[in-house]
């Protein structure tokens, strides 16, 4: 808008030139020197303002830091105070609820948000230079909807990185962060009820040596083969656009089996036949069923298979732990099925004694 | 002298008694509507019928509450609305008589219990079950009882309470409805609501409302 004004006064000066010839030189020519200085005037004017708004934007955007347990992030100043401190709250309380990730990793990190400036002196101000940094995707904005997930999601994933490949290559990326209680669960029935694999039926029948070979728990030399048929394979690749896919997919539909096998190892199909939402339950009951420590454990633990790992961590045997999972999953997060024992019975009779105690004594026509 | 209470209560309630032995008996045949042969049906179709399962289910402590609320105020009607003149011509304690209208309200809730227990054992028998999935039709109808007698003893109580009694109640109902209202109006952080502790309180063993929550599913893993 500046910038127009001080054109429009500039031309204004270049066509007053000739009409101040035409009335006179003296008075033309001071018309110019005002509408010149005005113009001078104007464009210091908008400098300073554009060096003012460039400085508030540095000041919004100026990192703060904010801290919860062991989580420390760094958020623009613009978040405020609120919003800063319910965001590091917020992402303790979602790593606790997890538990899997060591309270001494998170205390190694640093978040910073993408868009927060000159985090790097404050880091050194505060002394958390030697902390590892990581990005967080935190809006620049006062009273922003961020809870803090974006940050344990960060931290999460910079602890899967640091597991070892048998654990990066089982884990979800989340590490069953964004578990749903409720919505994960029915993914996780639907996955095992789907029936893709011979595997997947036998483990919803109760059969643990299915359900481990499922989950993906042993170590096989041949993944493909050990816990897929071809033709479970060529019934998952049957199911996608294979025109769109490698010829192998192609061959595979159209009955070979090495075809079928060929394109599962290329990566076409997952080396463990349970989905995502089933591998987080796994974690979610072993976070429920036993605790934080079990998982952190299990994490720690870089020897032998998956399933033993996961075992050792909870306490129990492999194929317990499958069992109590299964149980735990089918029964919607461990809640009994229809029960009617003595412990059921108790506040039944207590209470109705107790009511019929109190309707004895005292009554309408006392 | 309980079987000349008994008679009196069946006559007066009769008609629910019938209308909830047929409902209890219907409930639990619900469940196999969508299907019995499932021994070799696909993994998929037992999922969703469990779900089904599970689905009816729900409405069965919803049956209990019903039985209660009938059989409960229904034990006290008569007296009602006769002003307790038959009650209080009678030669025993006052005490003794609840005690027989509560037995005989009992007996009368045997009847749907008992219902109820056939018509799951019916269901359990008309279907055949995959690998995994079991019935469970006397547990069913042995939380059935609890729940329809933690019911009724609660609107038997409710029904033969004095004024003062029932005002009681009432008040301490609205006074946790008035602190949740006033903890709202003063938006503490993190308050926590007096209604959800009280009906958490309840709902959750031992409280004596946790019989009407948890499964209810007739067939279940």
């Amino acid at each position: 808008m500046c910038r127009i004004a001080v054109s429009a006064l500039a031309l204004a000066a270049m066509l007053a030139g000739p009409r101040a010839e035409a009335q006179g030189v003296r008075a033309g020519a001071a018309r110019v020197r005002t509408l010149a200085a005005r113009a001078e005037s104007l464009e210091a004017q908008i400098v300073r303002q554009d060096s003012l708004a460039k400085r508030r934007r540095y000041d919004d955007l100026r990192a703060r830091r904010f801290t919860a347990g062991e989580v420390t992030v760094l958020v623009p100043a613009v978040v405020g105070e609120a919003t800063g401190q319910h965001i590091a709250d917020g992402a303790k309380r979602y790593l606790d609820t997890l538990g899997a990730v060591a309270p001494s990793f998170v205390a190694s990190l640093v978040a910073v948000a993408y868009l927060s400036a000159g985090w790097d002196s404050v880091l050194r101000a505060e002394g958390l230079a030697a902390r590892t940094r990581i990005m967080a995707d935190i809006p620049a904005q006062p009273d922003s909807f961020a809870d803090g997930w974006s940050v344990a999601a960060r931290v999460v994933r910079a602890y899967v990185e640091t597991l070892d490949p048998a654990w990066r290559s089982w884990v979800p990326l989340d590490l069953g962060l964004g578990f749903m209680k409720g919505r994960d669960d029915v993914a996780a029935v639907r996955e095992l009820a789907a029936g893709d694999t011979r595997a997947g039926t036998e483990c919803l029948g109760g059969r643990a040596a299915a359900c481990r070979s499922w989950l993906g728990f042993d170590r096989e030399a041949n993944p493909y083969t050990a816990r897929y048929t071809p033709a479970e394979i060529r019934n998952i690749v049957s199911r996608r656009m294979v025109e769109y896919l490698d010829v192998s997919a192609q061959q595979c539909v159209r009955g070979s089996d090495d075809a079928c096998l060929q394109y599962a190892r290329m990566g076409g199909v997952s080396a463990v036949p349970a989905g995502l939402a089933s591998v987080r339950s796994v974690l979610r009951a072993i976070r429920v069923l036993h605790g934080a420590e079990a998982l952190r454990r299990a994490f720690a633990d870089t020897s032998g298979a998956i399933g033993q790992r996961l075992a050792r961590g909870a306490g129990i045997g492999e194929d317990s732990l499958v069992t109590e999972w299964r149980a735990w999953l089918l029964t919607g997060g461990g809640r009994p099925r229809v029960s009617a024992s003595a412990r059921d019975a108790m506040p039944v009779l207590l209470f109705g004694g107790l009511l019929l105690f109190a309707a004895a004594r005292s009554g309408r026509w006392r | 002298m309980y079987k000349q209470v008994l008679k009196a209560q069946w006559l007066a309630a009769r008609l629910p008694v019938v209308l909830l032995a047929v409902l209890a008996f219907a409930l639990p045949l619900l469940t196999v509507t969508s299907g019995s042969g499932l021994a070799n049906a696909p993994v998929e179709r037992v999922g969703q019928w469990l779900f089904a399962a599970q689905q009816v289910g729900v409405l069965i402590p919803g049956l209990a509450l019903l039985a209660g609320l009938l059989l409960g105020i229904g034990a006290w009607a008569p007296d009602h609305a006769a002003k307790h003149v038959y009650a209080l011509a009678l030669p025993i304690p006052r005490s003794m008589f609840v005690l027989l209208r509560f037995a005989a309200g009992a007996t009368l809730l045997a009847i749907p219990v008992v219902t109820l227990g056939v018509g799951a054992i019916v269901a359990t028998l008309s279907v055949s079950l995959p690998d995994g999935v079991h019935a469970y039709p006397l547990q069913l109808t042995a939380r059935f009882a609890m729940a329809a007698l933690v019911c009724f003893a609660i609107f038997f109580a409710i029904s033969i309470a004095t004024k003062r009694a029932a005002l009681a109640t009432l008040g301490v109902i609205c006074g946790v409805l008035l602190a949740d209202a006033v903890l709202a109006s003063l938006s503490i952080k993190d308050a926590a609501s007096v209604t959800a502790s009280v009906f958490y309180l309840l709902t959750n063993w031992p409280g004596p409302l946790s019989i009407l929550m948890g499964r209810w599913a007739l067939f279940d893993v």
